[in-house]
């Protein structure tokens, strides 16, 4: 297959203008054009549907009041009363990947949250900032979170390790599984897409069909991994402040 | 796989901290503000009106229970009207059978005065029509013109046969 025709291609970053600061190079490119129109997809919809601040709502209205309501409720309770302060960030990353999930359903459009380097900057935020919190509520003690308690004594050499290891490697699940789910989705599509082209006669419908199909699954899978990022989110910051 | 070349990693994690940090920022300070001041806004809407219909039901049954006190009132006040009424009208029905029964003991006394009297008259006036009838009947029968005096003397003789 050529390399024109690859369904690795959609993901390929171009620059839309090059720039350069300080030696490095941070052209805007597709991937930041995405994120562009993710970010003012969201702040658009949430300011002008919430302009009027009636007291009963328009439906657009009533859609930024749901989604505060959805992540609110996620957060109390997941993490309590604790968790309101930690609204404005859990609520911006869910819109953020979720958005991006979905600007990315739109045909032609780039999906940044494809990319493992913006998933893991993402996961690496929260896994600093849980981490950090976590030494701030609880200081030294905090480590006490790699001890079970009620485990005999012998199997503490075993848990510590495995504990420790399951701790480090939450940026890297939590950023794998969006990054692998949102790559083998478009890929999916990409290739079925490639069957409707190149299937004879009118056998081209089967693959458009399944394309059909798969694009109400991968829609559902971008809400679902925007929602799994934002409740493991909440759980991390949960186990901040609950130690076992 | 384009996600693996580190070419555009710099630009991708520059560009990705510009934008989550402004959209966070303009959440955090304008959007999500506004939807919360909406939702506490329709929750004291909310919370006002159950509070004021639970005042004015506390104001309704404060009510009603006014207006059976006062029917409970009324009632008791027009029994005690009815009883007093009752009373009054037996009590002047006994005082005015009282003075009719008088008024009829009087009336009967005079008229047995009355009959008293008339018999007597009656008895005055039949001794001189006896007289009369005597005097008539003796002249009729015998031709003999009797005085007063001896026919009043004859009957005062026999008064006490035809009494």
């Amino acid at each position: 297959m050529a390399a024109k025709d690859s369904p690795l291609k959609q993901f390929e970053i171009d620059p839309i203008s090059n720039i350069e600061l300080g030696g490095y190079n941070i052209s805007f490119t597709n991937s930041s054009f995405a994120m562009l129109i993710t970010v003012l997809v969201i702040t658009l919809f949430l300011t002008l549907t919430v302009n009027t601040r009636s007291i009963i709502p328009s439906r657009m209205q009533l859609i930024s009041e749901l989604m505060y309501n959805f992540i609110a409720q996620l957060l109390s309770d997941t993490v309590g009363d604790n968790g309101k302060r930690y609204f404005p960030f859990v609520f911006s990353l869910f819109m953020f990947v979720l958005i991006g999930n979905m600007v990315g359903m739109v045909p032609y459009q780039f999906t940044f949250t494809s990319h493992i380097i913006v998933t893991f900057a993402l996961a690496a935020v929260v896994f600093i900032g849980v981490t950090i919190l976590g030494f701030i509520n609880h200081g030294i003690k905090f480590f006490t979170f790699f001890y079970i308690p009620g485990v005999p004594f012998y199997m503490h050499p075993l848990l510590i390790p495995i504990e420790v290891i399951s701790y480090l490697s939450r940026p890297i699940s939590l950023s794998v599984r969006l990054f692998a789910n949102m790559l083998a989705g478009h890929t999916l599509l990409k290739v079925f897409a490639g069957f409707v082209v190149s299937m004879p006669f009118f056998t081209g419908v089967f693959p458009l069909a399944f394309i059909v199909a798969l694009t109400g699954l991968e829609i559902l899978i971008a809400f679902l991994q925007a929602y799994v990022f934002a409740i493991l989110t909440c759980l991390y910051i949960n186990d901040a402040y609950h130690l076992h | 796989m384009p996600q693996l070349n580190p070419e555009f990693f710099v630009s991708q994690l520059f560009w990705l901290a510009v934008f989550f940090t402004f959209l966070f920022v303009f959440l955090w300070r304008v959007s999500l503000p506004r939807i919360a001041t909406v939702l506490e806004k329709r929750q004291n809407k909310i919370d006002e009106n159950l509070s004021s219909a639970k005042e004015l039901q506390e104001q309704a049954m404060g009510i009603e229970k006014k207006i059976n006190d006062q029917i409970n009132k009324a009632k008791l006040e027009t029994d005690e009207k009815i009883k007093e009424t009752i009373n009054a009208l037996q009590e002047d029905v006994s005082s005015q059978l009282s003075s009719l029964d008088k008024d009829l003991e009087k009336k009967v006394s005079n008229a047995e005065k009355e009959i008293l009297k008339s018999k007597d008259d009656q008895m005055k006036n039949i001794n001189n029509e006896i007289a009369n009838i005597t005097k008539l009947t003796v002249r009729k029968i015998t031709d003999v013109e009797l005085s007063d005096g001896e026919i009043n003397k004859v009957i005062e003789t026999h008064k006490g046969s035809f009494n």
